[in-house]
């Protein structure tokens, strides 16, 4: 009893002194559902089961903060690169609990998160988490823009918003690079490019798509562009009459551009003729729901004009750009 | 005109859709007319259409639509005649030939190879498809008989468990793989070429004409095991040497074509209604009318817009409502 007012003037003192360093790292951020998600202070455990998402967050240099990852992670396409950043990956010792399909809920809960970053779409899960009371960030990617907008919110909530923004001014430094080039592109000397997906050669994207953003933005036209589909299957006799200039490959670890050459039915299309077909290279170094991005629109570009890009210069750009988003 | 050159003609009936079928196609500035103009031109002295790109022309009729309108039609005729084959030896008007879980091994095939990346599509769809009828049949073998009960009861089984194994292949696999084995099972005739003709024709032909062949015994078949026996036939070996060529033709017709389903249903009904149930009349029926049924789903399919649409979608809506109009309309089974 005797020591009350003590405590009195100690708690008055509190409320005077200024408020304590984890309320002052108080940080929200708004999620692609629309949902504003905010933390007592930046997120400390995450489980990311979005691997493009995962890129993000070893780009802002929060990968310590992961505990749980996408089962995405841990495929072939993309495991050497998170294994050379990440010894917990390439010792597979960082769990999976789900992925772009299913949550297990209990694996998730007792890594005991205080953010989980998840599709917007999957929304059984999302609720699930949510009523377990540990904040979810519901992720979209439709557009280039959105993969700005994922990053800064990853930024703004993991308390590394500064990077973010170091990030996203490089990357508007690499697109205006790319536009000065082409924007004074005369609209008949702009390359008409066929998008090729792996699942095979008539599967492409239309318009209201990131292939239709990054050919764009390469200062090509898509030639499916007349197409209001994502993801799409054409018929042959269309390719066969917007008789693309430029064919590009999504990687494909089945056919490469030397098959494609040679299928007969596509002898007519000008780019099989003037042999203009080119291959993305690994997914990972190219992704288009990453920064990566950049790189993938510089590589079209500098397929569709190589006067105007270096093509030799493109394998310095590419590791250039790793080393400026992943750090050396 | 006699009755043999009746029935010949009536299974002629279809074949000028083939010729049709090519003049259609989703290529805006083709019309049927410039194509069709193009095509009597070939035959009678004309003056160029200087609007006509005659080398693109070409190449759409003879690497597109020709080798897509064969395949279709190959496809159609085996999966009608593999349902005409199995409907007599299960004495069974709603055979059709998934029945012993073709489909389903041959879903998990495709599946497996597209996840795999090693397995070729076609090669793996079809040997598992194989395998899948195999399982049902040896699953049904006891005391060295097969009971047609037995038979449907364990290919309902068999089926289940691919069915499984696919659900867990699709569970594993990433989204983008996860789509094509979907668009795979619901049909696609998109990729026809000359090579997928080549590799599937074999299969479909030597299954189609040993069923054209064994037409006389799959009516004995129809009729029952004691009478079968009675004419001296042994109704197992009969069903074996039913189920082999009936399996044969509908599994190279689906590694090439995806799970095309209703054709084998629905064509076999449509010529028993036009012909009765004699199998020796119904088998080419089938086949010819089966091509033409799903030669003009899949010219729709490929016509009406730009991107394609997976045929099994139109398969069933079309054929599912005629099917349902011919049950209210007539009495669908071996009486018709």
């Amino acid at each position: 009893m005797r020591q009350r007012p003590a405590v009195l003037l100690l708690a008055l003192l509190g409320g005077l002194l200024p408020p304590s360093s984890a309320q002052a790292q108080a940080v929200r951020a708004t999620d692609f559902r629309g949902r504003e998600i905010a933390l007592a202070q930046p997120a400390q455990r995450i489980v990311c089961l979005i691997e493009s998402a995962l890129s993000g967050l070893y780009m802002l240099g929060a990968q310590d903060r992961v505990v749980g990852v996408s089962t995405s992670a841990y495929e072939e396409s993309v495991l050497p690169y998170y294994a050379a950043m990440d010894p917990r990956l390439r010792d597979r010792l960082l769990p999976t609990p789900g992925n772009w399909d299913f949550v297990n809920l209990e694996s998730l809960v007792s890594l005991k998160p205080d953010l989980v970053v998840i599709w917007s779409h999957q929304e059984e899960s999302i609720r699930a988490i949510e009523a377990r009371g540990i904040p979810v960030f519901g992720v979209f990617v439709g557009r280039f823009a959105d993969i700005h907008q994922e990053l800064r919110a990853l930024g703004a909530l993991t308390g590394t918003g500064a990077r973010a923004e170091e990030l996203l001014r490089g990357a508007d430094q690499i697109l205006e690079g790319i536009r000065r080039k082409t924007s004074g592109l005369p609209p008949e000397r702009r390359a008409r490019v066929y998008f090729m997906w792996a699942q095979g050669e008539l599967e492409t994207s239309g318009r209201p798509s990131t292939v239709q953003e990054l050919i764009h933005l390469a200062g090509a036209e898509n030639v499916a562009a007349g197409i209001d589909q994502e993801h799409l299957v054409v018929n042959l006799e269309n390719v066969l009459l917007w008789n693309p200039g430029v064919i590009v490959m999504w990687h494909n670890p089945r056919r490469d551009p030397a098959q494609v050459l040679a299928l007969s039915a596509w002898q007519s299309v000008a780019a099989v003729r003037q042999r203009r077909v080119y291959e993305f290279p690994e997914v990972f170094t190219c992704d288009l729901w990453t920064l990566k991005y950049l790189f993938a629109a510089k590589l079209v570009a500098s397929w569709c004009y190589p006067e105007l890009f270096d093509p030799t210069g493109l394998e310095k750009a590419q590791r250039d750009l790793l080393a400026t988003l992943y750090g050396n | 005109m006699s009755q043999v050159r009746r029935r010949w003609l009536l299974y002629l009936l279809p074949l000028p859709l083939v010729p049709l079928c090519l003049l259609a196609g989703p290529a805006a500035g083709l019309s049927a007319g410039k194509v069709l103009a193009w095509g009597l031109g070939l035959l009678v002295p004309h003056a160029p259409d200087p609007t006509l790109d005659e080398p693109l022309l070409r190449t759409i009729l003879w690497e597109v639509r020709l080798p897509r309108v064969a395949l279709t039609f190959l496809v159609g005729g085996a999966l009608a005649c593999g349902g005409n084959g199995l409907q007599a030896l299960f004495r069974n008007p709603l055979v059709c030939p998934y029945i012993l879980g073709l489909s389903s091994g041959a879903a998990f095939g495709a599946a497996l190879a597209m996840t795999t990346l090693w397995l070729p599509v076609q090669l793996s769809a079809f040997f598992f498809g194989m395998v899948a009828v195999g399982f049902s049949y040896f699953l049904a073998r006891a005391q060295h008989t097969v009971s047609v009960v037995s038979l449907i009861l364990s290919g309902v089984v068999v089926g289940g468990i691919f069915t499984a194994l696919l659900t867990i292949v699709q569970f594993l696999t990433d989204p983008f793989k996860l789509q094509t084995i979907v668009h795979w099972t619901m049909g696609n005739l998109h990729n026809a070429t000359w090579e997928q003709l080549r590799a599937a024709a074999p299969g479909i032909l030597v299954g189609v004409m040993w069923l054209f062949l064994w037409r006389w015994r799959m009516n004995v078949l129809a009729l029952g095991d004691e009478e079968t026996r009675a004419v001296g036939l042994n109704p197992t070996r009969e069903r074996v040497l039913v189920l082999i060529p009936a399996t044969l033709a509908a599994s190279a017709a689906i590694a090439v074509a995806g799970v095309i389903g209703l054709v084998g249903l629905v064509v076999p009904h449509m010529v028993r209604m036009m012909i009765g149930p004699d199998n020796r009349h119904t088998l080419p029926a089938s086949f010819t009318f089966g091509g033409a049924f799903l030669l003009l789903v899949d010219t729709l399919s490929r016509s009406l817009t730009a991107f394609e649409i997976p045929i099994g979608v139109f398969t069933t809506l079309l054929g599912g409502p005629f099917f349902m109009y011919l049950l209210k309309k007539a009495r669908v089974g071996w009486e018709a």
